[in-house]
Protein backbone atom coordinates (compact mmCIF):
# COMPACT_ATOMS: atom_id res chain seq x y z
CA UNK A 1 0.00 0.00 0.00
CA UNK A 2 1.82 3.11 -0.97
CA UNK A 3 1.98 6.39 0.92
CA UNK A 4 1.18 8.61 -1.24
CA UNK A 5 -2.61 8.53 -3.28
CA UNK A 6 -2.19 8.91 -6.87
CA UNK A 7 -5.36 9.80 -8.51
CA UNK A 8 -6.48 7.03 -11.00
CA UNK A 9 -6.44 9.82 -14.01
CA UNK A 10 -2.72 11.11 -12.67
CA UNK A 11 -1.28 7.71 -13.12
CA UNK A 12 1.31 6.98 -15.53
CA UNK A 13 3.26 3.54 -16.12
CA UNK A 14 6.90 3.98 -14.76
CA UNK A 15 9.41 3.99 -17.30
CA UNK A 16 9.71 5.22 -20.78
CA UNK A 17 11.89 5.74 -23.53
CA UNK A 18 12.40 9.06 -25.17
CA UNK A 19 14.05 10.07 -28.26
CA UNK A 20 17.29 12.36 -27.52
CA UNK A 21 17.06 15.99 -27.63
CA UNK A 22 19.13 18.01 -30.24
CA UNK A 23 22.67 17.62 -29.55
CA UNK A 24 23.50 21.33 -30.67
CA UNK A 25 21.48 24.38 -29.80
CA UNK A 26 21.92 26.90 -32.59
CA UNK A 27 20.63 29.33 -30.47
CA UNK A 28 22.76 29.31 -27.76
CA UNK A 29 26.32 29.44 -29.92
CA UNK A 30 29.17 30.51 -27.67
CA UNK A 31 32.50 30.11 -30.18
CA UNK A 32 32.82 33.59 -30.18
CA UNK A 33 33.56 33.65 -26.46
CA UNK A 34 36.79 32.04 -27.94
CA UNK A 35 40.53 33.86 -27.87
CA UNK A 36 42.73 30.37 -28.33
CA UNK A 37 41.69 27.33 -29.29
CA UNK A 38 42.73 23.74 -28.54
CA UNK A 39 44.83 22.10 -31.15
CA UNK A 40 45.14 18.03 -31.49
CA UNK A 41 47.82 15.97 -31.90
CA UNK A 42 46.59 13.08 -33.42
CA UNK A 43 50.02 11.19 -33.24
CA UNK A 44 50.27 12.02 -29.72
CA UNK A 45 46.51 11.33 -28.26
CA UNK A 46 45.65 8.37 -26.64
CA UNK A 47 42.28 8.83 -27.02
CA UNK A 48 41.88 8.12 -23.01
CA UNK A 49 38.69 10.59 -23.39
CA UNK A 50 39.82 12.88 -20.20
CA UNK A 51 39.02 15.71 -22.58
CA UNK A 52 35.49 14.27 -23.12
CA UNK A 53 35.19 14.34 -19.53
CA UNK A 54 36.08 17.28 -18.67
CA UNK A 55 35.14 19.94 -21.23
CA UNK A 56 32.63 21.74 -19.72
CA UNK A 57 30.51 22.19 -22.65
CA UNK A 58 30.88 18.57 -24.70
CA UNK A 59 33.37 20.43 -27.36
CA UNK A 60 35.32 16.79 -28.02
CA UNK A 61 33.76 13.22 -28.60
CA UNK A 62 35.16 10.40 -30.29
CA UNK A 63 34.28 9.58 -33.81
CA UNK A 64 34.45 5.99 -33.45
CA UNK A 65 35.32 5.77 -37.45
CA UNK A 66 38.37 7.31 -37.15
CA UNK A 67 39.17 6.76 -33.41
CA UNK A 68 40.05 10.20 -33.57
CA UNK A 69 38.80 12.76 -31.38
CA UNK A 70 36.56 15.39 -33.09
CA UNK A 71 36.59 19.06 -31.67
CA UNK A 72 33.43 21.36 -31.61
CA UNK A 73 34.45 24.62 -32.76
CA UNK A 74 30.62 25.90 -32.46
CA UNK A 75 30.23 25.44 -28.66
CA UNK A 76 34.32 25.48 -27.38
CA UNK A 77 34.55 29.42 -25.52
CA UNK A 78 37.93 28.46 -25.44
CA UNK A 79 38.56 27.89 -21.33
CA UNK A 80 41.74 25.30 -22.67
CA UNK A 81 40.36 22.66 -19.04
CA UNK A 82 41.29 19.86 -21.93
CA UNK A 83 44.50 20.95 -22.29
CA UNK A 84 45.51 21.18 -18.34
CA UNK A 85 44.09 18.13 -18.43
CA UNK A 86 45.32 15.65 -21.40
CA UNK A 87 47.69 13.20 -19.88
CA UNK A 88 49.40 12.99 -23.42
CA UNK A 89 50.12 16.55 -23.77
CA UNK A 90 49.04 16.54 -27.46
CA UNK A 91 46.76 19.54 -27.30
CA UNK A 92 48.23 23.04 -27.35
CA UNK A 93 46.53 26.52 -27.35
CA UNK A 94 46.95 28.54 -30.86
CA UNK A 95 45.23 31.95 -31.59
CA UNK A 96 42.25 32.27 -33.16
CA UNK A 97 43.17 34.67 -36.09
CA UNK A 98 45.69 31.52 -37.07
CA UNK A 99 42.71 29.90 -38.36
CA UNK A 100 40.19 31.20 -42.03
CA UNK A 101 37.76 29.11 -40.41
CA UNK A 102 35.39 28.69 -37.33
CA UNK A 103 33.75 31.58 -37.91
CA UNK A 104 30.82 32.09 -35.76
CA UNK A 105 29.82 36.08 -37.14
CA UNK A 106 26.70 36.50 -34.31
CA UNK A 107 24.79 39.66 -34.50
CA UNK A 108 24.00 39.82 -31.01
CA UNK A 109 26.47 39.07 -27.99
CA UNK A 110 24.10 36.39 -26.51
CA UNK B 1 16.57 60.91 -35.78
CA UNK B 2 17.65 63.93 -37.46
CA UNK B 3 20.43 65.23 -35.53
CA UNK B 4 23.99 64.40 -36.04
CA UNK B 5 25.78 62.93 -33.41
CA UNK B 6 29.04 61.02 -33.59
CA UNK B 7 28.58 57.59 -32.23
CA UNK B 8 31.24 55.10 -30.77
CA UNK B 9 30.52 51.57 -30.04
CA UNK B 10 33.74 49.64 -28.16
CA UNK B 11 33.62 45.64 -28.09
CA UNK B 12 35.71 44.43 -25.08
CA UNK B 13 36.02 40.61 -23.69
CA UNK B 14 33.73 40.02 -20.73
CA UNK B 15 35.41 40.28 -17.05
CA UNK B 16 38.86 40.80 -18.16
CA UNK B 17 38.50 43.51 -20.25
CA UNK B 18 35.17 45.14 -19.28
CA UNK B 19 36.76 48.07 -16.39
CA UNK B 20 38.95 48.59 -19.31
CA UNK B 21 36.20 49.30 -22.04
CA UNK B 22 34.53 51.15 -19.79
CA UNK B 23 37.41 53.11 -19.32
CA UNK B 24 37.92 53.56 -22.98
CA UNK B 25 34.41 54.91 -23.26
CA UNK B 26 34.60 56.88 -20.08
CA UNK B 27 38.51 58.69 -22.24
CA UNK B 28 36.38 59.38 -25.36
CA UNK B 29 33.92 61.30 -23.58
CA UNK B 30 36.09 63.01 -20.98
CA UNK B 31 38.37 63.94 -23.53
CA UNK B 32 35.69 65.53 -26.08
CA UNK B 33 33.95 67.20 -22.99
CA UNK B 34 37.27 68.73 -22.27
CA UNK B 35 37.42 70.40 -26.39
CA UNK B 36 33.73 71.37 -25.32
CA UNK B 37 31.61 68.74 -27.10
CA UNK B 38 28.48 67.00 -25.59
CA UNK B 39 28.93 63.83 -24.28
CA UNK B 40 26.89 60.40 -23.48
CA UNK B 41 29.14 57.11 -22.05
CA UNK B 42 27.62 54.27 -21.03
CA UNK B 43 27.80 50.31 -20.98
CA UNK B 44 25.27 47.95 -22.75
CA UNK B 45 22.79 46.79 -20.37
CA UNK B 46 21.64 43.67 -22.38
CA UNK B 47 25.43 42.64 -21.92
CA UNK B 48 25.02 42.14 -18.38
CA UNK B 49 25.93 40.15 -16.48
CA UNK B 50 28.90 39.30 -18.08
CA UNK B 51 30.86 36.38 -18.03
CA UNK B 52 34.27 35.48 -19.02
CA UNK B 53 35.42 36.40 -22.84
CA UNK B 54 31.77 37.35 -23.91
CA UNK B 55 31.71 39.96 -26.16
CA UNK B 56 30.93 43.05 -24.55
CA UNK B 57 29.47 46.45 -25.65
CA UNK B 58 30.52 50.34 -24.20
CA UNK B 59 29.06 53.06 -26.04
CA UNK B 60 30.23 57.17 -26.37
CA UNK B 61 27.80 59.79 -28.02
CA UNK B 62 29.72 62.92 -29.00
CA UNK B 63 28.12 65.93 -30.72
CA UNK B 64 28.69 69.71 -30.94
CA UNK B 65 25.25 70.34 -29.76
CA UNK B 66 22.92 68.42 -27.06
CA UNK B 67 22.26 65.27 -27.83
CA UNK B 68 18.63 64.57 -27.77
CA UNK B 69 18.83 60.63 -27.71
CA UNK B 70 18.57 60.79 -24.20
CA UNK B 71 16.56 57.32 -24.45
CA UNK B 72 17.95 55.67 -26.92
CA UNK B 73 20.25 53.28 -24.89
CA UNK B 74 22.20 51.59 -27.98
CA UNK B 75 24.16 52.69 -30.76
CA UNK B 76 22.50 51.88 -34.15
CA UNK B 77 24.39 53.40 -36.50
CA UNK B 78 28.19 54.08 -34.88
CA UNK B 79 30.42 56.04 -36.96
CA UNK B 80 33.55 54.19 -34.49
CA UNK B 81 33.97 51.04 -33.64
CA UNK B 82 36.97 49.89 -31.00
CA UNK B 83 37.95 45.98 -30.78
CA UNK B 84 39.85 46.06 -28.01
CA UNK B 85 40.73 42.37 -28.45
CA UNK B 86 41.05 41.18 -31.94
CA UNK B 87 39.69 37.62 -32.00
CA UNK B 88 36.02 39.49 -31.77
CA UNK B 89 36.30 39.90 -35.52
CA UNK B 90 35.58 36.65 -36.01
CA UNK B 91 33.28 36.40 -33.84
CA UNK B 92 30.72 39.68 -34.40
CA UNK B 93 29.54 41.51 -37.02
CA UNK B 94 31.29 44.42 -35.61
CA UNK B 95 30.21 46.93 -38.68
CA UNK B 96 26.25 46.44 -37.99
CA UNK B 97 25.10 49.53 -38.81
CA UNK B 98 28.12 51.23 -39.86
CA UNK B 99 27.39 54.04 -42.02
CA UNK B 100 29.57 54.36 -45.24
CA UNK B 101 33.18 56.04 -44.19
CA UNK B 102 33.70 54.64 -40.61
CA UNK B 103 36.31 53.79 -38.58
CA UNK B 104 37.82 50.81 -36.99
CA UNK B 105 39.95 50.79 -34.47
CA UNK B 106 41.40 47.14 -33.50
CA UNK B 107 43.75 46.71 -30.51
CA UNK B 108 46.13 43.40 -32.32
CA UNK B 109 49.84 42.57 -33.04
CA UNK B 110 48.66 41.84 -36.26
CA UNK B 111 48.80 44.15 -40.00
CA UNK B 112 45.19 45.92 -41.06
CA UNK B 113 45.70 43.78 -44.09
CA UNK B 114 45.61 40.43 -41.70
CA UNK B 115 42.49 42.21 -40.14
CA UNK B 116 40.73 42.82 -42.83
CA UNK B 117 40.10 39.50 -44.57
CA UNK B 118 38.30 38.81 -41.48
CA UNK B 119 35.78 41.42 -42.02
CA UNK B 120 33.31 40.56 -45.01
CA UNK B 121 31.86 44.05 -45.37
CA UNK B 122 34.99 46.19 -45.53
CA UNK B 123 33.47 48.39 -47.93
CA UNK B 124 31.69 50.37 -44.75
CA UNK B 125 35.32 51.26 -43.74
CA UNK B 126 37.38 54.26 -44.66
CA UNK B 127 40.27 53.55 -42.55
CA UNK B 128 41.02 51.04 -40.35
CA UNK B 129 43.55 51.98 -37.11
CA UNK B 130 45.81 48.85 -35.92
CA UNK B 131 47.98 49.65 -32.28
CA UNK B 132 49.40 46.96 -29.89
CA UNK B 133 47.48 48.57 -26.62
CA UNK B 134 48.27 44.86 -24.49
CA UNK B 135 52.58 44.98 -25.86
CA UNK B 136 51.72 48.83 -24.74
CA UNK B 137 50.09 48.78 -21.62
CA UNK B 138 52.14 45.41 -20.85
CA UNK B 139 48.64 43.53 -18.96
CA UNK B 140 50.08 45.92 -16.15
CA UNK B 141 45.85 46.82 -14.90
CA UNK B 142 44.29 43.41 -15.75
CA UNK B 143 42.51 43.23 -12.58
CA UNK B 144 38.56 42.26 -11.62
CA UNK B 145 37.93 45.54 -9.88
CA UNK B 146 35.27 47.93 -11.53
CA UNK B 147 33.25 45.26 -12.77
CA UNK B 148 29.28 45.84 -12.69
CA UNK B 149 29.19 49.25 -12.36
CA UNK B 150 32.23 50.40 -10.06
CA UNK B 151 34.18 53.04 -11.10
CA UNK B 152 37.36 54.26 -10.07
CA UNK B 153 37.92 58.04 -11.40
CA UNK B 154 41.35 58.53 -10.21
CA UNK B 155 43.10 55.50 -12.55
CA UNK B 156 40.70 55.83 -15.63
CA UNK B 157 43.11 54.32 -18.68
CA UNK B 158 45.80 53.03 -16.82
CA UNK B 159 45.97 49.85 -18.94
CA UNK B 160 45.06 49.07 -22.49
CA UNK B 161 42.08 51.47 -22.54
CA UNK B 162 44.83 54.48 -22.89
CA UNK B 163 46.80 53.49 -26.10
CA UNK B 164 44.07 52.19 -27.90
CA UNK B 165 41.72 55.84 -27.34
CA UNK B 166 45.30 57.98 -28.15
CA UNK B 167 45.14 55.52 -31.41
CA UNK B 168 41.48 56.40 -32.19
CA UNK B 169 42.68 60.12 -31.75
CA UNK B 170 44.05 59.74 -34.76
CA UNK B 171 41.22 59.20 -37.27
CA UNK B 172 39.06 60.73 -34.93
CA UNK B 173 38.25 64.30 -35.06
CA UNK B 174 35.44 64.84 -32.03
CA UNK B 175 38.77 64.49 -29.41
CA UNK B 176 41.67 65.70 -29.41
CA UNK B 177 44.94 63.49 -28.09
CA UNK B 178 46.16 66.56 -25.79
CA UNK B 179 43.09 66.00 -24.00
CA UNK B 180 43.29 62.35 -23.89
CA UNK B 181 46.51 62.51 -22.27
CA UNK B 182 44.69 65.12 -19.49
CA UNK B 183 42.18 62.77 -19.00
CA UNK B 184 43.94 59.58 -18.99
CA UNK B 185 46.21 58.13 -16.05
CA UNK B 186 48.92 56.55 -18.60
CA UNK B 187 49.89 59.70 -20.14
CA UNK B 188 52.70 57.80 -21.50
CA UNK B 189 50.32 55.06 -22.93
CA UNK B 190 48.64 57.60 -24.42
CA UNK B 191 51.12 59.16 -26.79
CA UNK B 192 52.77 55.65 -27.39
CA UNK B 193 49.43 54.42 -28.99
CA UNK B 194 48.78 57.64 -31.06
CA UNK B 195 52.79 56.97 -32.56
CA UNK B 196 52.96 54.08 -32.77
CA UNK B 197 49.66 53.31 -34.77
CA UNK B 198 49.61 51.63 -38.18
CA UNK B 199 46.50 54.00 -39.80
CA UNK B 200 45.25 51.99 -42.97
CA UNK B 201 43.26 54.87 -45.37
CA UNK B 202 40.77 52.15 -47.75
Amino acid sequence: MSRFIIPKHLEVPLGAVLPAPVKEQPGMITGNWRTERPVIDHEACTTCLNCFIYCPDACWHLDEKTEQMVWNADYCKGCLICINECPANCLEPVNELEFPDGVVRLEKPF
Amino acid sequence: MSQEVYEVTIWARGVFQDMEGRHASLLMANAADLGGKFVQAWDDYADLPDRVGVPLRKYVRLSDEEIEMRFVYVNNNPNLVVIMDDTIVKGMNILRGMPKGGSLIVNTRRTPDEILAFIPNKELLANIVCVDASGIAADAAIDFMGSEGGVEVASVGAGISAPLVGAASKVCDMFDVKNVVKVAANKDGVQKGFDSAQVKAL
